[in-house]
């Protein structure tokens, strides 16, 4: 699922924008559209209590360790924090330092 | 029949494309002479339709769905995705479809490579396919057929199912009706990386790599190339270098015969891919 809802914040501005202002409020809203009876497509889906946490603090180390695609990482996280937060120079080390201590970890699905 | 006119495989990095519209930096003079001359092979080809072989970045594909090799066959195609419009200053856009030579390929059947395409009507394609094409053809005025494969998300198919792919090209190719002329476009990487530790080095994240993938192409070595891309060694490589496995499909369906041009210049952006096969 972590791939999933991290195509969902990165693919779409709404989501995107959502998801900068309040994590948590998009990660309910996206974990609800599961339920959905007829939902929509991609539609939502349910996260671990670990996935929820390292989205709501979008911990990198941590979603890369549990396998996120490091591609979509990258470019979520990306999306996230440039320029909202900090420029891309700030980010690049910033991101290596998260994920440099877990190697290379199985990113399989 | 129509006619396989050349085999071209290049760099897709966004990166790359967006600085050399800004200008051209040293490091980058040896990447725009080779853009400048495959641009002008183009030009002297006049293919009719372009084969475009290129590993979708979760954009149109997700985990949710993901087909190991898909032919898009839409007269019409959307390109460039929002995100790609925020962090690439690409501008979304249409190419034409070249859906009749789709169609052919998915059915083109052989007994010696069984292949069985996933297809959309209704492809969508991303900087992938993108960054080639306004490299190659500015106007994006050539109908492409594209063929997504999935080197982005393992598990990923073996380096010789991508040879087997480019085999399967080729024959759907020379046994399509009519005398469309046609060029084989493949898209990806040398040694690459994102979202990993080695990513941004300012240099390749594996020289050896490039080196040897820069070898197979010039002597035309498919054994050698498929021998040298397992999936661990692809993956030392750097995590991108997945879509190195493109190329593999290009030097397969070349015959496999040496590639005339077999450059990878060093940038900022880690070796970028120039390869070309003449045909005829």
């Amino acid at each position: 699922m972590l791939n999933k809802v991290m195509w969902s914040i990165d693919r779409s501005n709404a989501n995107l924008r959502a998801y900068q202002t309040e994590p948590s409020l998009f990660l309910d809203g996206w974990e609800r559209l599961a339920d959905d009876p007829e939902p929509p497509y991609p539609d939502g889906g349910a996260l671990t209590p670990e996935e929820r946490l390292a989205l709501e603090t979008l911990d990198i180390g941590a979603l890369y360790a549990m396998g996120a695609n490091p591609f979509l990482l990258w470019q979520m996280v990306r999306s996230v924090l440039v320029p909202a937060r900090m420029g891309i120079e700030e980010l690049i080390p910033h991101f290596r330092a998260a994920v440099e201590p877990h190697g290379y970890p199985d990113f399989s699905t | 029949m129509a006619q396989l006119v050349g085999v071209t495989g290049l760099t897709h990095n966004p990166l790359m494309w967006r600085t050399l519209r800004e200008g051209e930096p040293d490091d980058l003079k040896e990447t725009a002479r080779h853009l400048g001359e495959f641009r002008a092979r183009v030009v002297d080809l006049a293919p009719d339709i372009l084969v475009v072989v290129a590993s979708d970045h979760l954009h149109m594909l997700l985990t949710s769905n993901m087909p190991a090799f898909l032919i898009g066959k839409a007269s019409s195609m959307r390109a460039v995705h929002p995100n790609e419009e925020r962090m690439f200053g690409l501008t979304r856009t249409t190419v034409p479809g070249a859906p009749d030579l789709a169609r052919h390929i998915l059915g083109t059947p052989s007994d010696s490579v069984p292949f069985d395409f996933a297809f959309s009507d209704e492809p969508w394609l991303d900087h992938s396919f993108v960054i080639p094409l306004l490299c190659l053809t500015p106007e994006l005025d050539i109908p492409v057929v594209p063929v997504f494969t999935n080197a982005n998300s393992p598990p990923i198919p073996s380096a010789r199912r991508f040879a087997e792919l480019g085999t399967l090209l080729r024959a759907a190719i020379d046994s399509a009706p009519g005398r469309d002329r046609v060029l084989i476009v493949g898209s990806g990487h040398l040694a690459h990386e994102l979202g990993g530790p080695r990513q941004f080095l300012g240099r390749s994240p594996d020289e050896d790599f490039d080196s040897d993938a820069l070898g197979w192409m010039a002597a035309g070595d498919l054994k050698s190339a498929i021998a040298g891309c397992s999936f661990d060694r692809l993956l030392a490589a750097g995590n991108e270098t997945f879509q190195f496995l493109n190329f593999i499909t290009c030097l397969s369906a070349s015959g496999p015969r040496p590639a005339t041009v077999a450059a990878g210049p060093e940038t900022r952006f880690s070796a970028l891919p120039f390869f070309w096969w003449e045909m005829g």
